[in-house]
Order: C-alpha cells, then sequence, then structure tokens
C-alpha cells in the first residue's frame, strides 16, 4: 500500500497549527488514494547516545513518554501510524539538526508523498532537502481539491493525482475538510543513530525584525491609513493570514502599526506574501507573491482589487471568513 | 576559500536589488565567481551587475526550461567546476528559486542553510543570520556548506540595459558533464502565460492557502 508521510514540527508541546493542516490534506489524500497515512516527528532522546555507523533501532509501542498528548492530537487529525524519530541531537529547525533523523524516517517508510506544512518552522530547510534526495517533484503552497478523487494543486498550476507516477514533496497551505480520528493509533518509534552535521552550529536566536520577515506582510498605504474602518479591516486581513502590518509615517502617527511595523519607502521586504492597501510605499520587490487592494492590475502582480480600497478590503475580508 | 554565487537562470522577477545583495554578500569573500544559466539576455545582465562590484563571472547558455533539480544539476556542475567550497544562491530575486539551495547541497553534498538574512565571513568561519518563521538564528557554518541568501543591495529604479559581456566566460553543458539531452527530463511543462487575478473571489482563493487557522 503506498504511503504518504507527514512531517510534524512541534510548536513548544502542541503540534503546530501548520503541521495539522498537512496532517488533515494527507488524510484526504490518503483515503481517496487507499494509501496509509504517517505522521512523523522527531524527539531527541536525551538518554541514549549512538554510535553514529550503527543502524536504526526500531520499537512498537502504544506511547512514548513525554509525547502522549501530540500522538492524541495526531490520531485525531487523522494519522494511521504516528513514527517517532528519537535522535540524540537536540531538535531545531535546521536540515544540519534533524536531517539524519529525518532520512531515516524517509529511509524506512519510502513515501511516495511527503507533506509539510507551508508555514511550519522546519518546512523551508527540509522539504526541498527531501525532495532531492528522492527525486522528486516540488509544490509550494499546494491545497487538496476534489471530494472522490482527490489531488493537490499548487498556485502554480502543479499537481500531484493518484494516477501519477514518481514521487511528490508539497508543503501543503490548505485542506478543504479537517477530519476527526480516533484517539488511538499506532507509534513506532525509531532510534536513528548519527547526530548534527558539524559544519552548521547554531548559536542562538532572537526576535526577527519586520524587515526580516519571509512570511506575509499587509502594507498599509498613507491615505488609507486615515480611513478607521480600513486599518480594522487591514487588521483583521493581517490575523486571519498571520501577517505583519507595516506601513510608513502616517499609519505610524495614526497608531495603527504594531511595534516595528513602520518602514520607509526603501527598507526592502521579501516576504512570502504582500498584499498592499492602497498607494502603500514599501519596496516589496523581493515578495513572492503580491496582491494589490486598490489599484489597477499589472505586471508581476498576483491579484488586484481595482476600485475604492475600503469597498474592496472589505469585500475581500468577508470572503475570507468563509475559507 | 573559494565562492561560487548561483544567480539562476532567469532575470529577478520585480527588481535587481536582490540580485546585487546576493553579490555584495558574495565580494566580501576574496575569491568569489558568479554563476548565471539560461538566455543570452539574462547572461549579460548578470555578468554586468557581478562585473560593477568587480566579481568574475561564468555563464552556461542554454534555453532548457527546468525544475529546481534540473538547475540545481547545472548550478552543482558549473560550481564543481569552478571548485567552490562554498556556494551563495541568491533566493530571492526570484520565488522557484530557493528550492535550488537544497538541491544544489544534496548533489555537492554540502551543508545547506537557507534564509539568510547577513553574512560575515571570518576566516575559515562563516557567521551567517537566517529567518526561521520570527526568529533570527545565528549560525556559525564550517567548511563545505551551500547558503540561500536574501540579503538587498541599495535601492535601484532603473538600470541601464546591459551590452553582451565579453568578460564572462561561456561553459556549455557537455563542457561541465551534463548531456543535455538527460537534463531535459527535468523540463518543466509549459504554463499558460500569468494573469493577475481581478475579483474577490479569485483572490480570496489566491490567498485560502495562507490563512492561519
Amino acid at each position: 500500500m503506498a504511503c504518504v508521510l507527514v512531517h510534524i514540527d512541534l510548536d513548544g508541546d502542541r503540534v503546530s497549527g501548520s503541521s495539522l493542516i498537512a496532517l488533515a490534506a494527507g488524510r484526504q489524500l490518503a483515503s481517496s488514494w487507499g494509501a496509509t497515512l504517517y505522521a512523523a516527528l522527531i524527539a531527541q532522546d536525551t538518554g541514549s547516545k549512538s554510535a553514529p555507523d550503527s543502524t536504526a533501532q526500531l520499537v512498537t509501542a502504544t506511547k512514548v513518554p513525554g509525547l502522549e498528548g501530540i500522538e492524541t492530537a495526531l490520531a485525531r487529525g487523522g494519522a494511521d501510524k504516528v513514527v517517532v524519530a528519537m535522535t540524540d541531537a537536540p531538535v531545531a529547525p535546521l536540515w544540519a539538526a534533524v536531517g539524519t533523523a529525518w532520512q531515516g524516517v524517509i529511509d524506512h517508510l519510502r513515501p511516495r508523498l511527503v507533506l509539510f506544512g507551508a508555514d511550519a518552522p522546519s518546512a523551508a530547510e527540509l522539504a526541498p532537502r527531501t525532495g532531492a534526495r528522492i527525486g522528486a517533484r516540488l509544490l509550494l503552497r499546494a491545497r487538496t481539491l476534489g471530494l472522490d478523487e482527490v489531488e493537490l494543486r499548487d498556485r502554480d498550476g502543479g499537481y500531484v493525482r493518484a494516477s501519477d507516477g514518481g514521487a511528490a514533496v508539497a508543503l501543503v497551505g490548505r485542506a478543504s475538510e479537517t477530519p476527526r480520528g480516533d484517539d488511538d493509533v499506532d507509534v513506532v518509534v525509531l532510534a536513528i543513530p548519527g547526530g548534527t552535521d558539524d559544519r552548521i552550529e547554531l548559536a542562538g536566536s532572537a526576535p526577527a525584525e519586520v524587515l526580516h520577515t519571509a512570511g506575509a506582510v499587509v502594507a498599509l498605504g498613507d491615505e488609507a491609513a486615515k480611513d478607521p474602518k480600513i486599518v480594522a479591516n487591514a487588521k483583521i486581513l493581517a490575523q486571519r493570514l498571520g501577517a505583519i502590518l507595516v506601513g510608513g509615517a502616517e499609519a505610524a502617527r495614526a497608531g495603527v502599526l504594531p511595534p516595528g511595523g513602520v518602514v520607509e519607502r526603501t527598507t526592502p521586504l521579501a516576504p512570502e506574501l504582500c498584499v498592499t492597501i492602497g498607494s502603500a510605499q514599501v519596496d516589496i520587490g523581493g515578495a513572492t507573491s503580491l496582491i494589490k487592494i486598490g489599484a489597477q492590475p499589472s505586471k508581476h502582480v498576483d491579484g488586484a482589487l481595482p476600485g475604492t480600497v475600503d469597498l474592496g478590503l472589505a469585500a475581500l475580508v468577508e470572503r475570507l471568513e468563509d475559507v | 576559500m573559494k565562492v561560487a554565487i548561483w544567480l539562476g537562470s532567469a532575470s529577478p522577477v520585480r527588481s535587481v536589488r536582490w540580485l546585487d545583495g546576493a553579490l555584495e554578500a558574495a565580494a566580501k569573500f576574496d575569491d568569489a565567481t558568479a554563476i548565471a544559466a539560461g538566455d543570452a539576455t539574462w547572461l549579460d545582465l548578470a555578468a554586468d551587475r557581478a562585473t560593477r562590484l568587480g566579481l568574475p563571472s561564468v555563464g552556461v547558455p542554454t534555453d532548457l526550461q527546468l525544475d529546481y533539480l534540473g538547475w540545481a544539476q547545472v548550478a552543482a556542475a558549473a560550481s564543481r567546476e569552478l571548485g567552490a567550497k562554498i556556494i551563495l544562491v541568491d533566493e530571492a530575486s526570484r520565488p522557484e528559486r530557493f528550492p535550488e539551495v537544497a538541491a544544489i547541497a544534496e548533489l555537492r553534498d554540502y551543508a545547506q542553510v537557507t534564509h539568510v538574512v547577513a553574512l560575515a565571513p571570518d576566516g575559515a568561519l562563516i557567521h551567517a543570520s537566517r529567518i526561521a518563521g520570527r526568529q533570527l538564528q545565528t549560525l556559525r557554518v564550517r567548511g563545505e556548506a551551500v547558503i540561500g541568501v536574501r540579503i538587498a543591495g541599495a535601492p535601484v529604479d532603473e538600470y541601464p540595459t546591459p551590452i553582451p559581456s565579453k568578460s564572462m566566460r561561456r561553459l556549455d553543458l557537455a563542457g561541465i558533464g551534463l548531456d543535455p539531452m538527460v537534463l531535459a527530463h527535468r523540463a518543466l511543462p509549459p504554463r499558460g502565460a500569468h494573469q493577475a487575478k481581478k475579483s474577490v473571489e479569485r483572490i480570496a482563493e489566491h490567498l485560502s492557502v495562507h490563512v492561519v487557522k
């Protein structure tokens, strides 16, 4: 039976929301394709030190101490089986830190489809490397489509269907259904030897500045910032997208921006998504995807709502409530 | 430390600012060479921007349209030809390029670091800061690595049309050990022309893959 594998990132002692979206998509696909859905996470086993050249040890368990709540969440999220890859290296969202353990999971399961939450912390490091290692096609910001014959489709037109040959890796942004599974699930523990890649050393971390965000940004124009209704909807939009609200001096004077949200006209931003509201004066040349509200469609813009800003924004926010 | 900077296979989508920033990051190293692949217009632009920063450049002319694994094969082969132990990748100028960081690292069996926003060579060590969600990680890189950078240069409103470069060293695919017929197996299927979405429904659909639950 084919295997659909979902990488699970943890956010503290909970499953990352983005990983749960990927799991929901995996459930839909596995049910449609007649595949087994595995949810795999990497955890540090501080109690053991294996020789780097020893082989992975397989243990079937009902629960792993300390991870019971996570296993239940994954079972309810639709997983058929949970794989816990135990590594003696500290877990961090870097291939150098968890790549060996993740490779152990891939080698053990040999999946046909590997899913990551598009916004999960490890996705940027692990997904493309996984794809390269198994020679897979890569879909970015994919979502599930269909009822009986479910497929994955990304916004560039790439797709994965049950009838396709070859492996695929996808960063999933949306699942059209949220399944509700049982509380019980089979747990497989893989004790994987070998630690981190010594060529990369994580020296520390700190909160990032807005300037460096790689996620989503909503940029508010100065004129738009004077309208309380637009500001309120801009905040709702930013919240829905998990985005940072940024703007110029006028928006700052209006007190509508979060700390660090004031950007100059030439401040370089390279988010994955930028939504501009009104005539926002920001340099979004590095944005992966660009949506403009209150502007005419132009070259290299993914979407634009011409017309008045307040009406267009209000309609979009209302529409997104149904998503 | 021999360094290559992979500029990719097509010109930046919106701005050369990130291309310039990646080249400036590479220019911090003593021995860096820019690599680009693709059509002649793009190679001329890449050579021009590299030359402005005093960097030599290598071009791989080809009209192939490849996926991330295909371009990674080109970048890996060209960087191997140059003897590069550190490969920087401009991952901000075009969205499809960031997966090439991992793919090149896999092909060269190098370490990888993506989403790097600051870089400082320090002898045999490289200090790098990378974005991981809303965290800024500080890393030390020792030895062979592929580093995806998203570092901006100075604002550029307009730039002169580059003239065909005489200084760019041309490498053909066969010369770096790649068979174009084999490489073509990684060709991307033709996609329709990009058209901006204009309705609330279609834009909401576009944004739906970013919605936080």
